[in-house]
């Protein structure tokens, strides 16, 4: 086990955030962000909010929050949404969390294996790398956390000194040991680019990931729904209606009853490792035949008496346990501020 | 007392499927009617002559020997053969003289249909290689999935790391194409892989006790165990070995020894993968058809009773 060192005493981890927010795509129109903050909250706030909730949007909209981080930047990419989309959806939520200054970089927008090559291909790896080389921001003092992988890996090909400049990456994706939830065998964030997913654990940077193997362990049950329904504060009773939304989705498709917290844990991943214990191994991801996508880390249990396609490379850190109980208060706190400053403050 | 459960053992014999094989003749529950051979711990040439003498050994000449495929379901001759893990020999370098008996001139795939549908659902074929004859049966008689009583395999590893690579286990790594069309087949099967067997170990205390008792299999096994011992020492840094055609065999002998969940399993047979077994218990529903969708379903062993499988190994053996 191997605990990474944090020190909250220390100035704020810079981050780039690349992501495919899917915010308002459900609710089928486009709204420019200051209507939105006028925009009568009682009356789309569940689409909103299933959209917060399904992705990486809630993610950000914490990361915006946390004194823990700075953002740099946000880098987009296709996945839950079309990147053009992702690139309009990360702008409107820089306004929504009152940071219109924070530049929005627009990446791939397709995998790797897709030889038509757009020429908005490279400007998020451009921002990738041009904060690596900015004088202003110091050398190993940067951290990226990664959705779908794309950018990543078209950064590491472009620049062999990537992997050592960046200082952390933290990966949302993979099924270590589980089931998928594409297939059996695949998790979405490395079934939407599995080459390019392999590239990025094989870089030799330092990589911390969490699997659904974790995520899927930090739920809010109906209980701690309860809970927070029962316990003080003004805006408690709408928090609740808002994920009893969520949760009725999920009760259709995973029959579970209480709602999955994929990336508000990558995000607690990043700013309390401590929460979580890791495994070092190598990583690598199939590309081919019915298993594409799946994520095989060699755990090291064993001496190999010959070479596999496993071998030689530099291992990753592969979050193993959770401690759910101090997540779940992490996410609790996060999201409760979370939603009474942007949905709620703005609204009144 | 019961009737006896007629088993056919393919294997390739192998340390530990001389084991195996031994506690099968020891076991008044089983009836052994047959062995068909394979490929993989050693070439099936080399696994028929061993199955020939580990027979007579026990001096039990009407067991036909029945040889196999020497070659993968796709034709393929670059095979992956252990002998590393169990000597040059396949029985730990003791070059034993050539046996006396013959094997049978039906070949392996002919006599597990034939047995099948002279007993039909009475047989068990209890699978310790790769699976090229069984799979080859499948296609070669319609009949077999239901001729055949259970196919109980030992393969795979479910949610753990392989032992060939991180990725795949040995039998069905040695044919995975085979594997796959086994698992799909709608055979009763069930299968039994490392994330069971790994957890099934003889101590080196446990040898030591076999090797002061009179059992004369318990004697004979202890000869051939040095390479086995050495290898898991050296591989696994383990002090003992695992049992994994033991365990498997028992698993007929008395199946209460293990319990098992059952779902869909399919064999990844291209890529850096190859030969991962994915095993998809249908309880999470996907958006989309999948490779695992509306297959047939098998058992996946999912506990064993190491301890009284172990237990069962040494009284077996010691009483020889």
């Amino acid at each position: 086990m191997e605990v990474p060192d944090i020190s909250f005493a220390k100035k704020p981890e810079k981050i780039i955030i690349d992501t495919d927010p899917a915010l308002l795509l459900d609710l089928r129109f486009s709204m420019p962000a200051l209507q939105l903050a006028i925009f009568n909250v009682s009356e789309i706030y569940v689409g909103l909010l299933f959209d917060i909730y399904a992705d990486d949007s809630m993610a950000i909209l914490m990361a915006f929050q946390s004194p823990d981080v700075e953002i740099l930047g946000l880098t987009t990419i296709f996945g839950n949404v079309t990147t053009d989309d992702a690139t309009r959806n990360a702008l409107l939520l820089c306004e929504i969390a009152g940071r219109p200054d924070v530049p929005v970089a627009e990446g791939s927008s397709e995998p790797l294996k897709v030889k038509r090559v757009g020429k908005t291909t490279y400007f998020c790896s451009d921002v990738l790398m041009g904060s690596l080389s900015s004088p202003k921001s110091e050398k190993s003092d940067l951290s990226s956390e990664v959705l779908c992988i794309t950018n990543l890996a078209l950064a590491v090909k472009r620049d062999s000194s990537f992997a050592s400049k960046v200082k952390r990456v933290v990966i949302l994706g993979g099924a270590f040991f589980a089931l998928g939830n594409v297939t059996p065998a695949a998790e979405a964030n490395i079934y939407g680019d599995p080459e390019a997913a392999d590239i990025v654990f094989t870089s030799g940077a330092n990589i911390d990931v969490v699997g659904i193997n974790i995520t899927t362990q930090v739920q809010l049950t109906d209980t701690h729904l309860d809970e927070l329904r029962r316990s003080e504060g003004k805006h408690a009773q709408l928090i609740c209606d808002m994920c009893k939304f969520y949760r009725d989705w999920h009760v259709k498709s995973d029959g579970v009853y209480g709602i999955f917290l994929h990336d508000p844990v990558s995000f607690a991943l990043l700013v309390r490792p401590d929460l979580f214990t890791f495994k070092k191994g190598v990583v690598r991801v199939e590309t081919q035949g019915i298993c594409v996508g799946h994520t095989l880390m060699d755990q090291g249990l064993k001496t190999w008496n010959s070479s596999n396609p496993w071998s030689d490379y530099s291992p990753v850190s592969v979050a193993w346990t959770v401690n759910v109980e101090q997540v779940l208060c992490f996410v609790k706190e996060n999201l409760m501020s979370l939603i009474v400053s942007v949905f709620i403050e703005q609204q009144y | 007392m019961a009737e006896r459960k007629k088993i056919i053992i393919d294997t390739d014999p192998g340390v530990d499927d001389a084991m195996a094989i031994f506690l099968a003749l020891q076991s008044p529950e089983v009836e052994v009617i047959g062995l068909t051979t394979i490929y993989g711990n050693v070439y099936t040439t080399l696994a028929t002559r061993n199955a020939l003498h580990l027979v007579i050994l026990k001096k039990l000449f009407d067991i036909p020997v029945a040889e196999g495929s020497h070659v993968t379901i796709t034709k393929g001759t670059k095979l992956r053969i252990a002998d590393f893990v169990h000597g040059t020999d396949g029985l730990g370098n003791q070059n034993f003289p050539p046996p006396k008996g013959k094997a049978i001139e039906q070949s392996a795939v002919d006599f597990l249909i034939e047995q099948t549908s002279l007993y039909p659902g009475k047989v068990t074929v209890v699978a310790l290689g790769p699976l090229t004859n069984i799979a080859l049966a499948i296609q070669a008689d319609p009949a077999f999935i239901k001729n055949v009583g259970q196919i109980l395999l030992l393969g795979g590893a479910f949610s753990v790391n392989g032992n060939v690579n991180p990725a795949a286990e040995a039998n069905i790594f040695g044919d995975p194409d085979a594997a796959d069309i086994v698992f799909t087949s709608g055979a009763d099967i069930l299968a039994i892989g490392i994330n069971i067997t790994h957890q099934v170990i003889l101590t080196d205390a446990d040898r030591d006790k076999l090797a002061e008792s009179s059992g004369k299999f318990a004697q004979y096994l202890c000869k051939i165990l040095d390479v086995y011992f050495s290898y898991h020492h050296d591989a696994y840094s383990t002090k003992g070995v695992y049992l994994h055609d033991p365990t498997t065999i028992l698993a007929a002998v008395d199946p209460s020894l293990i319990t098992y969940v059952e779902g869909v399993v399919r064999v990844q047979t291209v890529g850096i993968t190859r030969a991962l077994t994915l095993f998809y218990n249908k309880q999470k529903r996907f958006g989309e058809v999948t490779e695992w969708s509306d297959k047939p379903t098998v058992k996946v062993a999912v506990t064993v009773d190491a301890p009284a499988v172990v237990k069962l190994v040494m009284d077996r053996l010691m009483n020889s």
